[in-house]
């Protein structure tokens, strides 16, 4: 059902986005970053999900205040003549490697071992 | 639950729908965008900037240089009267030369705009060419021997007339400008872009001659300050 979703959310933003008109090239590295924390927040919805402690305010909150949050530190960095967007990406794809990894283990464990393995695991989980 | 999973299922599907919806504008964005130009354009306006900056100190040094000579050559001058008087004689009629209060001849180019049935020559067309003109290195210009001068003014006058330097000009506008003719050519006359061909395209007449040797008039107003004073 949830995957349904996701697949049809997908394919529709696809389509819209390739038909939308293109964004002025100062506002595409904002969006850029904004891009990389939504994806940062998807994967530590998945790990939570396997983790078993998902909640959807979270989830949400964080997909959108970690995109907001992180354009506007842009924003500031731009105004300070800091690039402070480089923190923001480190962080996100940082933490996005963490949460690939331990989904990663999570199938591994499932499918060469059977039974449940879940208590084994360690979770680092960060969202 | 039921409910509740409904609205998590939607919800997830409409962030997945932003997500991918900004992912693919991004990348829109960015394949239509060339980076490198972009960057090797900055480049060029720095390069430029740097061009600029060095005729600049190379023309203040040589003005500079011409200043000192200037003030050798007085000094040495000034030992017998009739030699100072001469120079100074010779320094008004150049002065007077720059201002534009004599008539001048040498090469250049004569360029006639002519009002058609369908089109009229604007100032603004006028002020065009002669920025253009200047642009390619014009000494001296006169618009239907009306000089150009540094406060001279091309305006238009309700529809029909077009007044410069206070008189009004009619058609035939003949716009004589005394410099290396084929730059000055060059500076209007491009191909396609040019303006030349842009009031051709646009209905109206014009004409480009080169010459050997033009005539241009002096200057007739008054070219005295009332308000401005020297700075202290």
């Amino acid at each position: 059902m949830v995957a349904i979703a996701i697949i049809i959310g997908c394919i529709l933003g696809a389509i819209i986005g390739i038909n939308a008109p293109t964004i002025s090239y100062t506002f595409s590295n904002y969006l850029a970053i904004a891009i990389i924390a939504a994806l940062d927040s998807v994967f530590g919805g998945i790990t939570s999900v396997l983790k078993g402690n998902f909640d959807i305010k979270i989830f949400i909150t964080g997909f959108f205040g970690n995109a907001i949050l992180s354009i506007l530190l842009t924003w500031l960095g731009v105004k300070l003549n800091v690039d402070i967007y480089l923190a923001a990406i480190v962080v996100f794809v940082g933490r996005m490697f963490t949460n690939l990894a331990i989904i990663r283990r999570y199938y591994i464990d499932k499918w060469t071992k059977t039974g449940n393995n879940k208590d084994k695991i360690e979770y680092k989980e960060e969202h | 639950m039921k409910k509740g999973k409904k609205i998590m299922t939607i919800t997830i599907g409409l962030m997945a729908f932003v997500l991918s919806t900004i992912i693919f504008i991004q990348f829109k964005t960015i394949s239509s965008t060339n980076i490198v130009e972009l960057e090797n354009m900055r480049e060029d306006q720095l390069t430029q900037e740097i061009v600029t900056q060095k005729s600049q100190y190379e023309e203040t040094r040589s003005k500079y240089e011409e200043t000192l000579a200037k003030m050798k050559e007085y000094q040495e001058s000034m030992s017998t009267e009739k030699e100072a008087l001469d120079v100074l004689v010779q320094e008004v009629k150049e002065t007077n030369d720059l201002l534009g209060k004599n008539d001048v001849v040498g090469q250049g180019i004569i360029v006639t705009l002519e009002d058609t049935r369908n089109a009229r020559i604007s100032a603004e067309d006028l002020l065009i060419l002669i920025n253009l003109l200047n642009s390619g290195g014009a000494e001296a210009i006169s618009i239907n021997g009306q000089r150009m001068v540094y406060d001279s003014y091309i305006v238009n006058i309700g529809n029909d007339f077009i007044r410069a330097n206070g008189n009004i000009i009619t058609s035939p506008y003949i716009v004589k400008a005394i410099g290396n003719p084929s730059y000055l050519e060059s500076s209007i006359a491009q191909k396609n872009i040019g303006f030349v061909d842009e009031k051709l395209s646009e209905g109206k007449s014009i004409e480009v001659e080169q010459s050997k040797e033009i005539t241009v008039e002096k200057y007739t107003g008054d070219l005295s300050f009332e308000y401005v004073k020297e700075a202290k």
